[in-house]
């Protein structure tokens, strides 16, 4: 890896040309940022991905039925598994979507799987993102970019190569495609993730559209051609959240929607990636009860844990959150991105008092887990010096047939030597996940 | 891929316009700043006037650096780049990552040109070869013949007028007029033919009407 580490600022340098940048919001201006990109890959043994792989194929495909109970059946609200209350006041559930059944039963086409491996070794899942999880884009081009700065490095070791990441989402899109063309639905190019948005219609062969270039019309979904021709899409890779997809069903004022698209994928012509009403499942809430979502609906015991958590809606888990608040760290139910996660050593006694009313008064809204010590991983500093910061690994398992892991992932890293906070939006930067395949 | 929407066939059209102006008016540039150079230092001033731009420069030097390189003035080159990567950036999918790279480093010349004050030209030549290596990128890996033809009618397009502006020759006009029919008919734009005929029959007479040509000329296109 040394002779690929000497090229960081080429691979960097082809990364600008390319435009691989994220945007941002800050003080109500939009500002396009590159995402440092740091040479040392993470590298996951072969074994040791086997372990990852049905770890996370087990969680995904359980989460996939926990969705299609929770807008159908319900069995496992029947059975008392999970209490009724914590699913419909969830943020994320979503009753426009209750009795829809989506193409082929798969709801979970992408997922974003957020993991760390503890010091102990152990890995950890702390997230599910269930509804447009990003990221996969930047390592696979970073991938492609490392292989020419550094060919020899990929000469002699054995990687897997994550390159096929397109084709795999290609292979998803189309296993759920009701007839017609895939499209990539976006809000527009001042959305943070753009990037990713029009690369991957690039590199799937997919339309990368707005809003305004689909129509619907007599139940089904077109895209509509500058000369008038209209061209029935049957697949959406939709990088909208539920909330701004359909004006007619959800947030009125959306103007990056598309009016009645939904009522098109209620009958069953069009197929939404990922559905509506998924974030019931990845609720920071629900997250709680994985474990017993697999057990409830494959049998089987979690293959990978959970950091152990405490929800202050359970009587007991409030007592204990009160008495460890200091050394706990918390999480609002309602952000993502890593906003709305506080270290409790962090905070003041004042501040302390103040979080404690806070979850008092609204059990529901945070969670509250162990400080899960992070292995640190290399990075190369400025200077060029190698240094040891907090990371994450972003996991993609693609759901078709069945569910399949990516064999690569984003891994992200904190550049502040103090931070364990790894999110792009914060200053993070990122990595090539390495799987060896021997 | 073929399946193009209005929004997208505008970025296209808007792609090869913006680029095609940033082309031509660079090399507009290296002759004023040369004429400004040791002939006549009043040269911008013809200038703006000849393509209808206002004259905000205090003098050449001013000139040389506002209209080349301030992202503040609309009219400036590095403006213009950018909203020919503003366009590009949202058909990647057509044009291919490759074809926007090009644009991306004709920034990343202008940035460095600007900062050498006493010779940006050397480093601007750069960024004009980027231009030209996004358009032949385009043509090499963009197989739809359609989307080729919706940039190079927009570029067409954009040298007419700014032929016209500057009082281009005769022959001149109907050279890239005769080009801009060709791309037309290639490209599915709609167009108004009568404005279309128009413009060809002005530029049959002896004394061209300029303007009436540029009016009939930004007429064409519908989209």
């Amino acid at each position: 890896m040394q002779e690929l580490n000497k090229h960081v600022n080429d691979v960097n340098s082809l990364l600008a040309r390319y435009g691989v940048r994220f945007g941002i919001y800050k003080n109500n201006t939009f500002k396009e940022q590159l995402f440092p990109f740091d040479t040392i890959a993470r590298v996951i043994k072969n074994e040791e991905f086997a372990y990852l792989d049905k770890g996370l194929s087990q969680r995904v495909t359980a989460l996939n039925l926990f969705l299609a109970d929770i807008y159908g059946e319900k069995n496992i609200l029947k059975d008392k598994v999970i209490p009724e209350d914590f699913v419909y006041s969830s943020s994320g559930y979503t009753p426009e979507c209750e009795g829809i059944q989506p193409p082929k039963s798969v709801y979970s086409h992408i997922s974003g799987i957020d993991l760390v491996q503890g010091k102990d070794q152990n890995w950890y899942v702390l997230e599910d993102n269930l509804r447009i999880p990003s990221g996969a884009s930047y390592p696979m081009i970073a991938r492609s970019l490392c292989r020419k700065a550094s060919p020899s490095t990929f000469k002699s070791n054995h990687i897997y190569d994550n390159r096929n990441y397109a084709e795999m989402l290609k292979t998803t899109m189309d296993y759920v495609n009701t007839g017609g063309i895939n499209v990539i639905l976006t809000p527009g190019r001042f959305n943070a993730a753009y990037f990713e948005h029009s690369y991957l219609a690039e590199q799937t062969n997919s339309i990368l559209a707005t809003g305004n270039d689909l129509v619907v019309e007599g139940d089904y979904l077109y895209y509509v051609e500058y000369g008038g021709t209209k061209e029935k899409v049957g697949a959406v890779y939709r990088r909208i959240s539920d909330e701004y997809l359909d004006p007619m069903t959800f947030c009125e004022e959306s103007l990056i929607g598309v009016p009645h698209i939904f009522d098109v994928y209620r009958k069953g012509n069009v197929a939404l990636i990922n559905a509506p009403g998924n974030g019931v499942a990845d609720d920071k809430g629900i997250y709680y009860f994985v474990p017993k979502i697999i057990k409830y609906y494959l049998g089987e015991e979690a293959i990978l844990h959970n950091a152990p958590t405490y929800l202050p809606f359970y009587e007991d888990d409030m007592k204990y959150v009160m008495e460890n608040l200091s050394k706990l760290v918390i999480k609002d139910v309602a952000e993502a991105g890593g906003y709305g996660v506080v270290f409790g050593d962090s905070l003041t006694q004042e501040e302390l008092e103040d979080f404690r009313q806070a979850i008092i008064a609204e059990p529901r809204r945070f969670i509250a887990q162990e400080v899960v010590d992070f292995l640190d991983l290399d990075v190369l500093d400025e200077n060029g010096a190698v240094v040891q910061r907090k990371a994450d690994l972003r996991a993609f398992v693609l759901s078709s047939d069945k569910a399949r892991v990516w064999k690569s992932g984003l891994t992200r890293f904190s550049r502040n030597p103090d931070s364990a906070i790894v999110n792009s939006s914060q200053g993070g930067g990122f990595k090539d996940t390495w799987v060896l395949s021997l | 891929m073929g399946i193009i929407s209005l929004e997208k066939a505008d970025n296209l059209y808007w792609l090869g316009r913006y680029s095609e102006r940033v082309y031509t008016t660079s090399h507009r540039y290296f002759t004023s700043f040369d004429i400004m150079l040791d002939q006549n230092e009043e040269y911008y001033m013809r200038y703006c006037e000849a393509l209808n731009i206002p004259d905000i420069y205090v003098d050449s030097k001013d000139f040389v650096q506002r209209y080349a390189f301030d992202t503040e003035n609309t009219d400036s080159i590095i403006s213009n780049l950018y909203r020919a990567y503003d366009n590009a950036l949202v058909v990647r999918d057509y044009i291919s990552s490759e074809s926007l790279a090009y644009i991306q480093m004709a920034i990343y010349e202008m940035k460095k040109a600007k900062a050498n004050i006493d010779a940006p030209l050397i480093a601007m030549q750069r960024s004009v070869d980027n231009i030209l290596a996004c358009w032949g990128c385009i043509d090499d890996v963009v197989y739809d013949v359609v989307i080729r033809n919706i940039i190079k009618y927009g570029r067409r397009q954009e040298r007419l007028d700014l032929l016209l502006r500057l009082r281009g020759s005769r022959t001149d006009l109907k050279r890239i007029f005769s080009e801009l029919e060709f791309y037309l008919y290639r490209s599915n734009l709609k167009f108004n033919r009568c404005a279309f005929l128009e413009l060809a029959l002005i530029l049959e007479q002896d004394i061209i009407d300029y303007p009436k040509a540029l009016d009939c000329l930004e007429k064409i296109v519908v989209l």
